[in-house]
């Protein structure tokens, strides 16, 4: 189900009409674990089985991971936790990508052999369930948190419908907590919760789909050679596509969740503000980056091991991190073109030695387009189709157009919405980096939260929705 | 170490508001504004209608029995065929599955490999969309309608359901003009004089009843503003685009050339598949006039692909202009009858049909 289709509108005022109905806290845990898999279920039934089996085993090798006598029992369920899920997770993504990969090598030593192509339907948000219940045995493992001894609560923590199947990726030892008492509603949470989900739906449904969707489209479905303007307004116009698409889904997730009286922390934190690169992955999907970071970095060895070692860690987590979104080499070099961004500017930090000229106005000001400028640059390798079309992108944007006439493709109108919109965005977070939404709002007038609520609401009404899937549903 | 049954300690910070007033006035401010707005159009000459998607075509095809009568095709088979009249005069109600702008093949090889199906289809044959290859956007409209009866969940049937209920009450809900997009269109910004820009579709001007039925508009009827920009729209949509630049012209006309070739067997091939199972299959080639004819009879003259399907078929074909109780009509915007027109024509059109279907 999508929170941008008029199943979810009606879905959620049922729910929330029945939960705040109800006066038993175990009772509304029911109906929170029935209207999550009703919500995953309505969009293909069966694979709501596989959903509670991943839980169902965590749950159990949670309980053996607290229960084994032995460091090395211990860390053999933990393993057998993570090995099932990822298992799991490689099946249905990433089966036909080994296979062909696996043709593909064979084939470099002479070998013709033809993998039988698997017919896999991949389920939605099966990066994001598997990642939400895979953290529960590993903080376990941990000792970050006890075992639940509730199965209804671990299920329901792993498919809580607001971060089901896009995110944030919100760990159990997070969530668990909040299942034990009945949460009360602040002063105005439910409230603000609903303008948060107003926000969200007015990110994707307005700013995404309709103001540069399109754009983006067009642009990286061209097989030609373009010009660099148009280059240039598709790229930018991805940029704040996916921004709005998949900060869009964490606003709403983040406001459902207020509005059932449940706290899920920010996912997004005015990315493209960010001046430098581990600035900008302090506050891009920050989830995943504390997830990577508290699962894979510190692991592998963090930066204990030396400089060396950590650039090392850093690529391999950033290449892992790029896969995750997807199974294809281009998301892998989106990945590694991350990596080596952050270990530049590591590098850089070595010999700056936070020198006072690095703290000044100006260079923090090019720092920050550079980032967003360097970030726009491995967009196109995460958008792009295949690595042609990455290519063919990249040099129209460098100005370089092999035939010396690249198509205008796009309208000027489409041009105009890019600038405003990615202006506006970009302006935007410049003004908010350093503060939050909620410390905004509180400092408005009444009067103008109230029109930019209406702006907002009508702005959706008037879109009409288009049921455009949200991006990250494909992760 | 925090516990799973302990109290969690992160809290969201709430802004400190008079929130209950704050959705007060917005649900009145977005209320009171969109009765404004649904004033206001409706005294432009909107009316609620029914938007043409895949999901109401996925609702149609799925309403298909094994001896149905399916029409298929463009637009004209949608306006031009009124399914009533086509309901007394065959004894049966047609289920309407013409798609605007689409070749109808995708949905002809659909019939045709449903194993079930040995009904009858009546398929408009507008030649220069019938034939374009696979990646062109007529044929895509159709693989994407397929695509959607095929795949469509349960979450967006009901969405599909819901929005049903708001579109037959609210006239704003127009897909064609309306949409924050559609109206952002209408800002008067030039494009770039080397711009390959698409040209637009047509604006609102028929309504759609919940079996697909299109009805012209009278706005549309009779001359004025409306009209022109949908007629003197046709011409540019009618027109093949250049071959890419990034392609040598040759090897694309000849990779054109091979699509259009392989159509004409596979559209033989479908109806021969259906025909084999007791099925029936006629083609209908429906008015038009104006400068659009010149421009069709120019590129798919009718001794050509019309001529080619029918005698690589075996299927019988009904050309308006055949026929003098057919060939008099006039489509007011060149491409599609009037409401009333359409029912007269369909009057004259069943004892032909009739005739065609009861060819061996």
């Amino acid at each position: 189900m999508l929170f941008n289709s008029l199943t979810f509108v009606v879905f959620f005022a049922l729910v929330l009409s029945a939960y705040w109905t109800m006066r038993s806290w175990t009772a509304r845990k029911n109906l929170l674990l029935v209207a999550s898999y009703i919500f995953y279920g309505a969009w293909n039934p069966p694979f709501a089985l596989l959903l509670f089996a991943t839980s169902a085993l965590d749950f159990y090798l949670g309980a053996r991971i607290a229960a084994a006598g032995s460091p090395r029992a211990r860390r053999a369920w933990m393993i057998t936790s993570v090995t099932v899920n990822l298992s799991s997770l490689g099946f249905f993504k990433y089966g036909n990508f080994l296979l062909t990969n696996f043709e593909w090598t064979l084939s470099k030593y002479g070998v013709a052999y033809h993998a039988p192509q698997f017919d896999v339907f991949l389920p939605i948000g099966i990066s994001f369930y598997t990642f939400h219940s895979l953290s529960y045995t590993l903080d376990v493992y941990r000792k970050v948190c006890e075992p639940t001894k509730s199965l209804r609560d671990f299920t329901l923590a792993v498919s809580f419908f607001p971060q089901l199947v896009a995110g944030p990726i919100v760990r159990a030892a997070d969530f668990l907590p909040q299942l034990v008492t009945a949460p009360g509603l602040k002063r105005g949470q439910f409230y603000w919760g609903l303008l948060l989900m107003t926000l969200g739906m007015f990110e994707k449904i307005v700013l995404a789909d309709t103001m540069l969707a399109d754009t983006a489209d067009t642009v990286f479905g061209y097989g030609g050679p373009l010009q660099a303007l148009d280059a240039w307004a598709g790229v930018l116009a991805f940029s704040g596509q996916i921004f709005f698409d998949f900060a869009g889904y964490s606003t709403c997730a983040i406001g459902a969740a207020l509005c059932l009286g449940f706290h899920l922390k920010d996912n997004f934190r005015f990315p493209y503000a960010a001046v430098g690169f581990s600035d900008f992955w302090r506050r891009w999907h920050i989830s995943l980056s504390t997830f990577l970071r508290d699962f894979l970095y510190i692991p592998l060895g963090g930066n204990r091991s030396g400089p060396v070692r950590a650039a090392i860690n850093l690529m391999i987590v950033m290449f892992i991190g790029g896969l995750w979104h997807g199974a294809a080499w281009t998301f892998a070099v989106w990945g590694l073109i991350h990596g080596v961004l952050l270990v530049i500017e590591r590098l850089v930090k070595a010999v700056t030695k936070d020198a006072a000229w690095t703290e000044a106005f100006m260079t923090r000001l090019l720092v920050g387009l550079f980032t967003y400028a360097a970030v726009c640059f491995a967009w196109v390798f995460f958008r792009a189709a295949d690595f042609s079309t990455a290519a063919r992108i990249v040099s129209a944007m460098a100005g370089r157009i092999p035939s010396g006439v690249g198509a205008a493709l796009l309208p000027t109108l489409s041009l105009w919405k890019v600038g405003v919109v990615i202006g506006g965005l970009l302006l935007a977070h410049r003004a908010l980096r350093d503060t939050s939404i909620e410390a905004v709002v509180t400092r408005m007038p009444r009067w103008l939260v109230t029109a930019l609520w209406t702006l907002m609401l009508g702005a959706i009404i008037l879109t009409q929705g288009n049921g455009h899937a949200f991006i990250y549903f494909q992760f | 170490m925090p516990s799973s049954t302990s109290n969690f300690d992160f809290v969201r910070p709430v802004p400190d508001l008079p929130w209950r007033g704050i959705l007060l006035a917005v649900t009145l401010l977005t209320a009171v504004a969109a009765v404004a707005w649904e004033i206001r159009v409706r005294a432009w000459g909107y009316v609620a209608t029914y938007t043409d998607d895949s999901d109401l075509w996925a609702d149609r095809r799925g309403t298909v029995k094994p001896d149905s009568i399916v029409i298929i095709g463009d637009s004209r088979a949608l306006f031009d065929s009124d399914l009533n009249t086509l309901e007394q005069g065959l004894g049966q109600r047609p289920v309407q599955l013409a798609l605007v702008g689409s070749c109808a093949y995708p949905i002809l090889e659909n019939l045709a490999n449903d194993e079930s199906f040995h009904g009858t289809v009546i398929s408009s044959l507008l030649p220069m969309i019938w034939l374009a290859p696979p990646p062109a956007p007529p044929y895509q409209k159709s693989v994407r309608a397929l695509h959607r009866y095929r795949s469509r969940t349960l979450a967006q049937r009901s969405s599909h359901y819901i929005g049903l209920w708001l579109e037959g009450h609210i006239a704003f809900l127009n897909d064609d003009d309306l949409t924050l997009e559609a109206l952002l269109d209408h800002l008067p910004v030039h494009n770039r004089a080397d711009a390959q820009i698409p040209p637009p579709g047509p604006p609102y001007f028929a309504n759609m009843d919940l079996d697909r039925r299109n009805w012209m508009i009278d706005q549309a009827v009779h001359p004025g503003k409306l009209q022109d920009r949908v007629k003197f729209g046709w011409p540019p949509l009618f027109t093949p685009p250049p071959p890419p630049s990034y392609v040598p012209k040759e090897a694309f006309l000849a990779g054109v050339g091979k699509a259009i070739e392989a159509r004409f067997g596979d559209t033989a091939a479908a109806v021969k598949k259906i025909r084999a199972r007791g099925g029936k299959v006629v083609f209908v080639r429906y008015p038009f006039n104006g400068p659009l004819k010149e421009l069709e009879d120019k590129a798919t003259p009718r001794a050509g692909p019309w001529s080619r399907i029918l005698k690589e078929s075996g299927a019988p074909g009904i050309y308006f202009e055949d026929y003098p109780e057919l060939a008099g009509f006039i489509c007011p915007e060149w491409s599609h009858l009037s409401a009333p027109d359409s029912v007269e024509f369909t009057k004259r059109l069943v004892p032909h049909l009739k005739q065609a279907l009861a060819t061996p």
